[in-house]
């Protein structure tokens, strides 16, 4: 899967390490998510949504 | 600074060496001691258990070593969960209890013809001991709440049982055959952590961070 995270992060001015925190997630987490490394579980990819207030479809993609 | 790279110092690991350099260490050592039992340079269980410390001491080191290196943000190693709190204090807890009764099986040894029940008795403790480091890596996997955290764990355990099962199956055929030396079966666990570390390469290669364990 594709993901916007990097360029969400970057619009809030927001390290790997805050969105961890925000998450109750390692840093490393983050970083294989934003990298394609790991796709989330659906429970995480709702945390992810709800933190950057969009809908899951508009964060992540199909390749 | 790029704050996903932001590495904060150089200053980490253990010893000034990094994770890689002690899990380097850690195959070598334990290569060496394999080594040296296989080739009949060492006679007696218990140099061979006392030699074993060595590679021990390292695999310690990596862990030391990752989790400075966390401390420090210079690396891509660990998280500092509870669950990983835990499982550390779990470690300590269980290699104490493993040096104890190792040390006091050494001891016994040397006295010569003892009962059978306290032969039994102090035997099996450091098995047990070392039983307790799967139950803690199993309780790891339980209460760790990172599930990319907890999937790099089950994969280095996978890793590290299919190294002690596929070894187990071919040097017992190989025995059965008369072509290699008989070994005790204690030297599967060993290999099951040397497994450990290989999967926190494996998982360093795949996904770019070592792991919990």
């Amino acid at each position: 899967m594709k993901n916007r995270l990097k360029v969400l992060r970057a619009e809030r001015d927001w390290s790997q390490a805050d969105l961890a925190d925000r998450l109750g997630v390692s840093r490393q987490s983050v970083n294989a998510i934003e990298k394609g490394r790991y796709d989330p579980s659906l429970p995480l990819a709702f945390s992810i949504a709800e933190i950057f207030e969009l809908a899951i479809e508009q964060i992540f993609s199909r390749d | 600074m790029n704050a996903d790279t932001a590495k904060p110092g150089k200053a980490a690991g253990f010893l000034g060496r990094g994770p890689l350099f002690w899990i380097g260490m850690t195959f070598g050592t334990s290569g060496a001691v394999v080594g040296l039992v296989l080739s009949g340079a060492i006679e007696g269980k218990a140099t061979a258990f006392t030699l074993m410390i060595v590679p021990l001491a390292c695999m310690a080191a990596a862990f030391m070593s990752m989790l400075n290196k966390n401390e420090a943000g210079t690396g891509d190693c660990v998280t500092k969960g509870q669950a990983q709190r835990n499982y550390i204090k779990r470690v300590a807890v269980l290699t104490s209890l493993y040096l104890a009764s190792f040390a006091a099986l050494t001891f016994l040894d040397r006295l010569g013809d003892l009962p059978y029940a306290v032969r039994l008795g102090v035997g099996v403790l450091p098995g047990l001991a070392v039983a307790g480091f799967f139950w803690a890596i199993g309780r790891l996997i339980l209460e760790e709440t990172d599930e990319f955290m907890r999937m790099l764990t089950i994969r280095q355990t996978l890793v590290a049982s299919a190294l002690a099962m596929s070894a187990a199956s071919v040097w017992g055929m190989l025995e059965s055959a008369d072509l290699v030396p008989h070994i005790d079966a204690y030297w599967y666990a060993i290999i099951w952590f040397a497994g450990l570390a290989l999967g926190s390469v494996v998982n360093r290669i795949t996904y770019g961070t070592w792991g919990h364990v």
